[in-house]
């Protein structure tokens, strides 16, 4: 980015439009990939990661397995470990604060290798040794987060480097995060697409998923790669632990406005690229009026939050409304 | 390389002391009050509730840096950091709490949502804090993956202060908190306080986590109060024992974590002297803990797994042969034969020629078979009275079902098959007591008579 990033200075209003004047700057042609501004790269980075979070987040909070969500995200950092170990590309962003390119498919691997690993140990230990499920899910995803932590800390020789993995850095990010981010996003999409049916049903009638032979276990496994795919691409951006919220609020958002999965699927896809886009305008403004630099993947979590807060009034209020009817009919 | 220090330094060095007994104390209480999340099966609530601090830690920075507190004000600091944190926790617990009673969240779905959502909370303003008072932000780091190392011993007396505390309340609440854990509604017939014992409990919990975010960190806490009461439950079924191997395991773990990372780094420093090469201590006790709990799930005795396949292989086994036995006296009895041939046997039998020749090689050590000179097997007399003893308890059992149980007689063989391996010369007496010595089972076969030694 040799030229000057033309959102510099601009404040929540300012950036808005001057979006709008680089969108059709785009659609016309005028303006290639290479010539992106670091606030766009966020944007279709946060984009791209709270759209495919969203739709897992869907289901996941359907199915009640959100909790296993929060172990995988632990476990995927001993995972990007292990992929750095075996590609000795610097995954990690090193001493100098930047990464080299992302090896696309070390990473993928090791997401689907510790999302198997993650569901496998978690079932072992809550199946065959008999432990609650609770308790079997904190061990197995504290112990390996742990080990994920020494060995960072080993590799990178830096005590704290943990944080650029745990918080992400939206600063650092660069094109190909976004290559790598849409990859993941056309997964999810086309497999969310293509097994619709199965998803839907093995989620809310489990017995009648095994009466059609659709094996629940399959689908799980399934669902839990695609969790571990979306936090391996979320993980530079806003780090392995918010990713949870961008996974869980949008969801339950959309939850409070509709009773129709599609919709649902639909709505909280729509929210979290609201959130996302809506947390980088903030951090602009921030940065330009305060001169303040707030981390942005931090902000968008508070937006979803706010968001949240709103969905809630919005239920409360239907809730009121729904009592105020009752009575009205009753008298 | 050197030679390891001796354990007894790490209680006396004036630098070694304070991590050493601070790591101890802090994993001590989390281990207590794990005891009682665990039981209530509540284990995923540290989890949220130590990343719900995280806002908490930031802000009381935050203030520090406001009013230009120094580095020498660290019992200031530590303290106000505790006192925002544990508000910040009870606010996150709260929230999963309203969540889903009110908005009938789910409680995964809540508690996965508050952890998020704070800890991004938590991050903004750790930004803010980064860039206006970038000589706190070192502190707040510390809270995040926990910093053994830079305690002292300021902190272990307000820790300490605090370990006593919750275990005071432990000790005094004891019987409420054990009614409660495994029988609520008895609780509230028996007239316990349920919701300011409740309470009581959480905050218990909040302030077992924030004791513990400074030395193991808001991102490994959950463990602590996980593995350590994990593993005591493997021991023993009774509360107060479990309480008491809970803590001790937490204090190994929090020792040994730390001494084996100090240890460690020193060792690497000797062997890699340029590369600074640093073992944290927080995810190290982590470690330890999961290591002990893994080994007591493995091989503790009655509820370790080993242990327990080990007692299911007996049992099989036992099966196998007690139900070979039978086969071969039957097939004796119906041919008029003395002994029955190894092709006789496996064709009847849907075990592997393998196994099969390995089990009768057992039965014929253990004296109950024996092979002939033209190679077919024979019962002795020993292994007949068993094989008899076995088929008269199937059979005692059949009339049981059938007399008193009113079960059809062509529906008893099934459960009859397994109960004969089950039943024991107790109950065998007590059968023939009740059943008058039957001469007959349901499908008239003769039961044998009780063996007479």
């Amino acid at each position: 980015m040799s030229e000057q990033n033309p959102y510099s200075g601009n404040t929540f209003i300012e950036f808005f439009i001057t979006m709008m004047i680089r969108l059709y700057a785009f659609i016309t042609g005028n303006l290639s990939f290479e010539n992106l501004a670091s606030d766009e790269i966020q944007m279709i980075v946060l984009i791209g990661v709270s759209a495919s979070s969203a739709m897992v987040g869907t289901f996941l909070i359907l199915r009640r397995m959100t909790m296993l969500a929060n172990s995988l995200s632990h476990t995927i950092l001993l995972g990007i470990v292990i992929a750095f170990l075996f590609t000795k590309d610097s995954v990690l962003p090193n001493e100098a604060g930047y990464a080299e390119p992302i090896n696309i498919q070390a990473m993928m691997l090791a997401s689907l290798c510790m999302g198997i690993v993650t569901t496998f140990l978690t079932e072992f230990l809550t199946k065959t040794v008999r432990l609650q499920e609770d308790a079997s899910t904190g061990l197995v995803f504290t112990t390996l987060f742990a080990l994920g932590i020494i060995l960072v800390t080993l590799l990178t020789r830096n005590a704290h480097i943990g944080t650029e993995v745990v918080m992400g850095n939206v600063d650092a990010l660069h094109l190909d995060d976004c290559k790598l981010i849409f990859i993941i996003l056309l997964v999810n999409t086309a497999l969310f697409f293509l097994f619709f049916k199965e998803f839907k049903i093995t989620t809310f009638d489990s017995g009648l998923s095994r009466a059609l032979g659709i094996s629940t276990v399959f689908y799980n496994y399934l669902l839990m790669v695609q969790v571990s795919l979306t936090t391996i691409g979320a993980f530079r951006a806003v780090g392995v632990l918010m990713v949870l919220s961008f996974i869980t609020g949008p969801a339950l958002i959309a939850r409070f406005l509709t009773d129709h999965l599609g919709k649902m699927l639909l709505l909280s896809v729509l929210i979290g690229s609201l959130a996302s886009l809506l947390g980088v305008a903030i951090s602009r403004h921030i940065l330009s009026v305060y001169g303040i630099a707030l981390s942005t993947s931090g902000i968008v979590v508070s937006t979803i939050s706010g968001l949240f807060i709103a969905g809630v009034l919005y239920k409360k209020y239907q809730q009121y409304r729904g009592r105020q009817g009752i009575a009205k009919s009753l008298t | 390389m050197n030679s390891f220090q001796s354990p007894f330094i790490f209680f006396t060095d004036a630098v070694l002391r304070a991590p050493t007994i601070g790591c101890m104390l802090m994993c001590l209480t989390a281990s207590l009050v794990g005891v009682i999340v665990f039981l209530r099966k509540q284990s995923l609530l540290g989890e949220s509730l130590s990343h719900a601090a995280y806002p908490g830690v930031v802000i009381g920075v935050m203030i520090a840096g406001f009013f230009k507190l120094s580095d020498e004000d660290q019992s200031l600091i530590a303290l106000l950091i505790m006192v925002l944190a544990f508000f910040s926790s009870l606010i996150g617990l709260w929230s999963i709490h309203w969540l889903s009673r009110k908005m009938k969240i789910k409680t995964d779905s809540a508690l996965c949502f508050i952890l998020s959502s704070f800890f991004g909370i938590g991050l903004t303003l750790a930004s803010q804090v980064q860039f206006s008072y970038s000589s706190l932000y070192r502190q707040i780091q510390a809270y995040l993956y926990g910093q053994a190392a830079t305690m002292t011993d300021v902190h272990i007396y307000i820790y300490g202060f605090f370990s006593l505390l919750i275990i005071t309340v432990i000790c005094s609440f004891y019987k409420e908190i054990q009614v409660m854990t495994f029988d609520r509604d008895y609780a509230k017939c028996i007239g316990v306080k349920i919701k300011p014992i409740d309470t009581l409990i959480f905050i218990l919990i909040a302030l077992a986590v924030v004791i513990g975010i400074r030395s193991v960190g808001v991102v490994l806490m959950s463990a602590m109060l996980i593995a350590p009461p994990v593993a005591a439950r493997q021991f023993t079924n009774k509360l107060y024992l479990v309480f008491i191997l809970s803590g001790i395991f937490g204090m190994i773990s929090g020792f040994l974590g730390n001494y084996l990372s100090v240890e460690l780094n020193t060792a690497l420093a000797i062997k890699y002297p340029g590369d600074r090469l640093i073992i944290p201590t927080g995810p190290m006790i982590v470690m330890v803990a999961s290591f002990i709990c893994l080994v007591s799930l493995c091989f503790a005795p009655q509820r370790g797994w080993f242990l327990r396949i080990i007692r299911i292989g007996r049992f099989r086994y036992r099966c196998i042969s007690e139900n070979l036995l039978k086969a071969i006296l039957r097939f004796c009895h119906t041919n008029e034969l003395d002994g029955i041939s190894f092709e006789k046997i496996e064709k009847y039998q849907s075990l592997s020629p393998f196994r099969l020749r390995y089990l009768l090689f057992r039965l014929c050590k253990n004296g109950w078979l024996e092979k002939t000179e033209s190679g077919s097997y024979k019962l002795t007399k020993d292994g007949k009275v068993r094989a008899e003893k076995i088929i008269r308890l199937h059979r005692l059992w059949e009339v049981y079902l059938v007399n008193y149980l009113g079960i059809g007689a062509e529906r008893v063989h099934r459960n009859a098959e397994e109960m004969e391996h089950i039943i024991t010369p107790e109950l065998e007496a007590e059968l023939t007591l009740l059943l008058k010595d039957p001469k007959q089972d349901p499908h008239h076969q003769p039961i044998p008579p009780r063996e007479i030694f």
